[in-house]
């Protein structure tokens, strides 16, 4: 393994989100869940901190050891069904159980009508109800796979990424090597563009890294001598793409002497984003000299080597088989005329 | 040349070879048998399949032929950094 080529701060880790208050889910998430808040507080005392939520039923029931308080508290079915089962009296014991803590939130599922007490007690103490017509366990999915996504360890890189054959390509190197006009050349060859010059890297669940482009400046480009360009305008729905997981990472460097380039291909480099590794090829930056079609082949490579084809190996065992052989027979022509 | 080393002329030495070469400005051929290559070129360098045992000849010419030869001579009875 080569040491890092590149400058040590080419992946700058961003702080990971702390904490989103309730009303943030409520507009980010809101008509997707089909929210709808049922008190007016929207921000709870305490903000959304973990990506995972509770069902209070043991502590409606009067256990509250090891109550997780932090999360997100989904009132289902049988929730509501045992809170109607109780008498009044009991009932409002249950429900300032829970209440006695500061929650981020209470969500109700499936439409289901809660205690007005409930309300009272929330709209009371500043906790923010929301109601959801979903079912309880496709809600609960739905929820912590966005919390998980807003909670994931984030980075951003200074380079583009493109989607190449569907290989997600990450282009790095020093600025004004031509990392956009690698990229521009590749869309133009009917490649999709994912982000230009500024990368934001997520890693999801499995530590698949995802990357994705700042919002604003979505599928721009700017491309020295010309300006900015508008990408999708300039070559249409083809030529973006909104995110796409990380699987190589090209590194483009001025030709030097002192540079060691792979010119076998048996070894592959490695670096790591955000604790995930990435295959790393150099490429050297020489005038006359392809990169569009080098970056090509990179990703055509690549998926070869996820399909078992390994080049570069097989050529060289077949090599050492061949030249076994050959020793073998011409030890045998030697024996034979002894 | 000898080639020592069990596996022979495979990838992983050529790749030495021509990257040792690559330094030098001379021209440099290695012959085996009747088969001849450019020293800086790795596939060509594996199209000698010379197998353990082969003999190789190295041929230099340029204002370093001197220099490059030793150095490629001295790779050689090396067996490359290999057993």
């Amino acid at each position: 393994m080569k040491d890092d080529t590149t400058a040590p701060n080419r992946v700058v880790e961003t702080r990971p989100i702390k904490g989103i208050s309730a009303d943030q889910l409520l507009t980010e998430k809101g008509p997707e869940l089909g929210l709808d808040p049922l008190t007016s507080c929207l921000k709870g005392r305490l903000p959304i901190t973990v990506s995972d939520v509770n069902r209070p039923g043991l502590c409606l029931a009067g256990f509250r050891e090891n109550f997780l308080y932090e999360r997100i508290q989904i009132l289902g079915e049988t929730e509501v069904l045992f809170l109607n089962t109780l008498t009044e009296e009991s009932r409002r014991q249950a429900i300032s159980r829970l209440l006695d803590y500061d929650l981020p939130a209470i969500i109700v599922t499936k439409s289901l009508t809660v205690p007005p007490y409930l309300l009272a007690v929330a709209e009371e103490k500043g906790t923010p109800v929301f109601r959801t017509p979903l079912s309880t366990t496709p809600f609960i999915h739905q929820l912590t796979s966005y919390l998980t996504d807003v909670f994931a360890p984030r980075a951003m890189v200074h380079g583009s990424l493109v989607d190449v054959y569907g290989v997600g390509l990450l282009i790095t190197g020093k600025s004004g090597i031509g990392k956009s006009e690698c990229a521009l050349d590749l869309v133009e060859r009917g490649h999709r563009l994912v982000a230009d010059d500024m990368v934001i890297i997520t890693r999801g669940q499995k530590g698949l890294l995802l990357g994705t482009s700042n919002e604003r400046l979505k599928y721009h480009m700017e491309i020295r001598g010309i300006g900015i360009i508008d990408v999708r305008s300039m070559f249409g729905i083809r030529a973006i793409r909104p995110r796409k997981q990380i699987d190589v990472e090209i590194v483009l460097k001025e030709w030097g002497t002192d540079v060691e380039y792979d010119r076998l291909g048996l070894d592959e480099e490695m670096r790591a984003i955000l604790g995930v590794k990435v295959p790393v090829v150099t490429i050297p930056i020489v005038p006359g000299k392809n990169i569009t079609v080098v970056a090509e082949v990179v990703a055509l490579n690549h998926l070869l080597k996820t399909h078992g084809v390994h080049s570069a190996a097989q050529l060289n065992d077949s090599l050492i088989q061949g030249m076994k052989n050959d020793r073998e027979w011409l030890g045998g022509a030697r024996d034979a005329s002894d | 040349m000898t080639i020592v080393n069990s596996v022979g002329l495979h990838a992983r030495p050529a790749s030495r070879i021509a990257q040792t070469a690559s330094q030098y400005q001379s021209e440099i051929t290695l012959q085996h048998g009747s088969y001849e290559a450019n020293g800086k070129s790795i596939m060509g360098l594996l199209g000698l399949a010379a197998g353990q045992g082969a003999e190789v000849v190295i041929r230099t010419s340029g204002p370093d032929e001197a220099a490059a030869l030793a150095a490629l001579e001295e790779l050689f009875e090396s067996g490359f950094g290999e057993t």
